[in-house]
This record gives C-alpha cells, sequence and structure tokens, in this order.
C-alpha cells in the first residue's frame, strides 16, 4: 500500500480493504471530488462490474477514519481530500 | 538485654497488627470499590469473593502496580469468567496473556485438533500435540503458565443448541473464530446475555480489532456495523488465504489487552467511544484507528427493528429458527461439472505414465505453483479466468491466452484443492478454447496429488 501519495487537487482518496482490495486488484486509488456519498457504491459498480453485488453489500463505509451510514448519511457529499474507507467484514482468524 | 528483646518483641507485635488492620481496611475498601463498580459489563458477578495467596502477589506484582490495575483490577480480573471462542491463531494468544493475568475462569470452546500447519502461530500449542484436541492442548499450556485459574473445557463446536447455555456462565466472549456464521451467533446470544464481545480477525497479513456490545444496549453489535454477511464465496480462510503468524498473534494479544481494560475498567474511567482497529502489516501506516457509532436503533439484535418479527431473542434461536449457515451463504464444496467431467489423480497418473501427449493446466496463483508444481505443467491462474469474466468476450480474452497452444491434445485441469480447476474446466468448454471437448478436472487438485501419494512423495502444503 503506497500511502503515502498526496492527494491531488480535486479528488478524494479511497482505500480498499480485504475483499474489497482483490476485487478491485487495488488498495487505494482517487476519484473526482465533490461527489455525494449517495452516489459513491453506484460510480465504483460503474467502474468495477458486480462490485456493488460482490462486495460493498457487505461492507463498512468510513469518511476521514468516521463510519458513515449508507442509509442515513445519504446527503454526504465527499469532498477533496477526504480519505473514504471501504471495510469488508474479514471473519477468518 | 532481656528487656530489649522483650521491647523489640512489643514492638513487632505491635506493626502486625497494624499490618492486619491496614490489610482488613484494604479489603473491605475494595468490596466497597467492587460494588460499585460501573454497571458494564452487569455479569461480573461483584459479589464473588476472592483472595490472593501470597504467590499471587508475586506473579502479578508487576501488572498490579499499574495504576491502570491495582489490587482492585487484580481482583476483578480474578472474579471474571471469560469464554474463548476458538483456541486457533487468535485464541493462543489472547488465552496466555489472560491465564498469565490472573483471570479466574477461562473457558475455551473449540471441536478442532491440532495439525501440524497450525504451529506457526498457534504458539501455545506443540509438535507433541499433534492430533489432541485444541482445548485440550491449550488448558495443559495454560495450566504449566498459570496453576491459578479455573479451566473450564467445552470440546465441541459452538451452536445453536449450547450457545444460549455455555455463554451463561461468562461475563465476556472473545471472538477468535474464523467463519461469519459463527460470528453473528456470537453476537446474537452475548447481546440476549449483556455480554461484551472483543472480536478480532486476521487473513493474510492483515487484521481488525472492534469491541462490541460495550457496555451492553449502548456501544455497537457486530450486525449494526455489517449487518449483511460477506458473499459467500468472498469468504476465505486461512488454510486457503495463507497467514502470517505474527499478524494473527498481534491481534489475539490486542483482544487481552481490550479484555483486561474491561474487567479492569474503574468505577470513575469514562466508557470511551468504540474504535476499530485496522492492521496492516505491509501498510505504510500499518495501524488505522476508525471512530465507530453506537447501537443502530433498527438494529435486530440489539435494536428495535421496523419489523418486531425480525428481532433476534432468546426463543428464535433457541428454536432454531436462526439458520446462521445459510444466513452466510453456505460454504459447500463447488460442484459444477458431471462425472465424466472429471478424473481422479490416480486416473491422471496413468494418463502420464502412458506417455499420452497432454496439456496440463495448473491454476493456481503464482505463489502457490512456486511452492510446488507437477513436471511439464502450464501455469495460468484462476485470477486471469475470472478477469475475463470482464472482458467484452470472455471466450476471446480465455481463448488468447492459448494461442500458442496446440488445440488436438487433451487438456486436464488442476488447483490445490479442486473448486477452482472445475470453474476453469468449464470456462474453457464454454469458451470452446479445444475443440472437441476434451478437457478433464483432475479431482481434489495438488492436494489429493500428494496425501494419495499416487506418484510417491510430493510436498502437501
Amino acid at each position: 500500500m503506497a500511502e503515502n501519495n498526496p492527494t491531488p487537487t480535486g479528488t478524494f482518496k479511497i482505500l480498499y480493504f480485504a475483499y474489497a482490495s482483490s476485487h478491485t486488484k487495488k488498495s487505494e486509488e482517487f476519484l473526482p471530488a465533490p461527489m455525494q456519498l449517495s452516489e459513491l457504491f453506484g460510480t465504483l459498480d460503474k467502474k468495477y462490474p458486480r462490485m456493488k453485488d460482490k462486495v460493498l453489500g457487505s461492507c463498512m463505509v468510513t469518511v476521514n477514519l468516521e463510519y458513515v451510514d449508507m442509509n442515513t448519511d445519504e446527503e454526504m457529499e465527499l469532498k477533496a481530500g477526504d480519505e473514504v474507507g471501504i471495510i469488508p467484514p474479514v471473519s477468518s482468524g | 538485654m532481656g528487656t530489649s528483646l522483650e521491647a523489640e518483641n512489643e514492638a513487632l507485635k505491635r506493626r502486625i497488627s497494624e499490618l492486619e488492620a491496614e490489610l482488613a481496611n484494604r479489603s473491605n475498601h475494595t468490596e466497597a470499590a467492587s460494588q460499585q463498580s460501573h454497571p458494564p459489563p452487569p455479569n461480573i458477578a461483584n459479589e464473588r469473593e476472592v483472595t490472593l495467596s501470597l504467590e499471587e502477589y508475586k506473579r502479578y506484582g508487576r501488572q498490579m502496580i499499574l495504576p491502570e490495575i491495582g489490587i482492585e483490577g487484580q481482583m476483578s480480573l480474578k472474579r471474571s469468567r471469560v469464554l474463548i471462542v476458538g483456541a486457533g491463531g487468535l485464541g493462543c494468544p489472547a488465552a496466555a496473556y489472560l491465564a498469565g493475568a490472573g483471570v479466574g475462569t477461562l473457558g475455551i470452546i473449540d471441536h478442532d485438533t491440532v495439525e501440524n500447519s497450525n504451529l506457526h502461530r498457534q504458539i501455545i500449542h506443540s509438535t507433541s500435540r499433534v492430533g489432541v484436541p485444541k482445548v485440550v492442548s491449550a488448558i495443559t499450556y495454560l495450566r504449566d503458565l498459570n496453576p491459578h485459574p479455573n479451566y473450564v473445557p467445552h470440546v465441541e463446536p459452538l451452536t445453536t443448541e449450547n450457545a444460549l447455555q455455555i455463554m451463561a456462565g461468562y461475563d465476556l466472549v472473545l471472538d477468535c473464530t474464523d467463519h461469519p456464521a459463527i460470528r453473528y451467533l456470537i453476537n446474537d446470544v452475548a447481546v440476549i446475555m449483556n455480554i461484551p464481545i472483543v472480536s478480532a480477525s486476521a487473513l493474510r497479513t492483515d487484521g481488525q480489532l472492534v469491541v462490541l456490545n460495550n457496555p451492553p444496549s449502548v456501544g455497537p453489535c457486530y450486525r449494526c456495523i455489517w449487518p449483511r454477511p460477506p458473499p459467500a464465496e468472498s469468504v476465505v480462510g486461512c488454510g486457503e488465504g495463507g497467514i502470517l503468524g505474527p499478524v494473527v498473534g498481534l491481534m489475539g494479544v490486542m483482544q487481552a489487552i481490550e479484555a483486561i481494560k474491561i474487567i479492569t475498567k474503574n468505577p470513575v474511567q469514562e466508557v470511551g467511544r468504540t474504535t476499530m482497529t485496522l492492521f496492516a502489516a505491509y501498510g505504510a501506516s500499518p495501524f488505522r484507528c476508525l471512530k465507530m457509532r453506537g447501537r443502530k436503533a433498527g438494529c435486530i439484535a440489539c435494536g428495535s427493528p421496523e419489523r418486531m418479527e425480525e428481532k433476534i431473542t432468546r426463543e428464535s434461536i433457541e428454536d432454531g429458527r436462526m439458520d446462521y449457515v445459510a444466513f452466510c451463504g453456505g460454504r459447500a464444496g463447488v460442484r459444477v461439472l458431471e462425472g465424466g467431467e472429471r478424473i481422479s489423480v490416480t486416473e491422471y497418473k496413468k494418463v502420464v505414465d502412458s506417455g499420452v501427449e497432454h496439456l496440463l493446466l495448473d491454476v493456481r496463483d503464482k505463489t502457490q505453483f512456486g511452492i510446488c508444481q507437477l513436471e511439464g505443467s502450464l501455469n495460468v491462474p484462476y485470477s486471469e479466468f475470472e478477469s475475463s469474466k470482464y472482458e467484452d468476450s470472455e471466450a476471446e480474452a480465455i481463448k488468447s491466452k492459448f494461442e500458442d497452444q496446440p488445440k488436438d491434445r487433451p487438456v486436464y485441469v488442476i488447483c490445490r484443492l479442486g473448486n477452482d480447476s472445475q470453474i476453469v474446466t468449464r470456462q474453457l468448454k464454454q469458451a470452446g478454447v479445444f475443440p472437441g471437448d476434451r478437457v478433464f478436472d483432475i479431482k481434489g487438485g495438488i492436494a489429493e496429488w500428494a496425501r494419495s501419494g499416487v506418484a510417491g512423495e510430493f510436498p502437501e502444503y
């Protein structure tokens, strides 16, 4: 994970953990900001076919290291410089 | 001379009674302190009388002198009853530290036996105890480490039939398991019984840690955070995905820390906000601490769902209405092919011995292929076949991988365990890469090739 890259102007950073990372084949990338939180899953699903169904439906989402609720925080806007985390449940141990 | 000895004797007696008074005072104080101790976790039965032997003062001294623990904390540890579910990579280090710290009752539940592939991470088992039930092996180690705790062995899986009864005997549970179905079961039962959960998991080089239902009915539960289970095909165990020993060890050690913090919580300490710790051993910033929210009002386990019939209750678990395996999509072995499309390792050995020209296609990833491979095999990883599904034409994408291969030979497909190879066999046939449909799956994969000994010694990993 090359997390030290500065976020380019006009983008937010998105981090993919566990099987979200297996699906996108990357651990992080930058997406254009601003974006409504409610558009996030749709955007990712377009970029990575079947991601909503296979990955996002079971994931927790954070914005700037804080949990967000994909149902009640719909109005939230992802701004330039934000850091979004897509965090699937890992069950092995 | 006589008088000075008598005087000294008197002085010593006075000092002894002073010390005895102080000790009595202190234990009263301890009782008082523990009686008013904060409600969470409520099941920690404060009324259980405990005392420390002189040996224990010495044994626990190094942690007792910490203001965070003190004599009150040590007494709380001794009164506590902790259940560890899973005596594997997480449970082993967690159990060792909690036993060492002087937890009064330590229950361990696991139905597995020790295997030699466990030992790189499951550090309280041993080579000499391979084949022994993990619970028995763990307690053997722990008794030697600290004979004081009451160790309770549960050599069985945790199920909907026994979970309520078993967990009723504990104040805190550590989720050290390896499958989502059992994680949801532990969660639901712990919520019903008002028991906090210290939950951790690890895979490959990453880990997750979160304290749930703490304090009960305030902190979020597993279902508040992950209401929907991962799709069954994305559930990878340590046996398939791999695991770095110290990564899972670290997560287990962190579970022990959180458990000690919950048990010894000082009444005046604030109940902190729930956080989740993500660990990535190879990350540029290995630790990330995420701020969580409290429980979700509509959670079907710990909240009040809109449709009340969805609420998980003691009865819905006891009646067997909760099917956790089905909820998590089961985990049955892949069976996509007909009998005639598959051959056994023995039959494949005959093909090799007969000298018939053929292509052996190994679809394991490059790392596994590097560990061992059969002679003359071609490696095209399963992930490449998966990605081809997203190409404009799946068939063309697959065909392009075999452009320089003769098409008139039979093809045999092998993977590690015989699941991926079936899917690839189906894909090759559907794409019509090899005319004549002579594509066969080798049942049980490399693992079966090794286990059966059909070609002499071969590494099993």
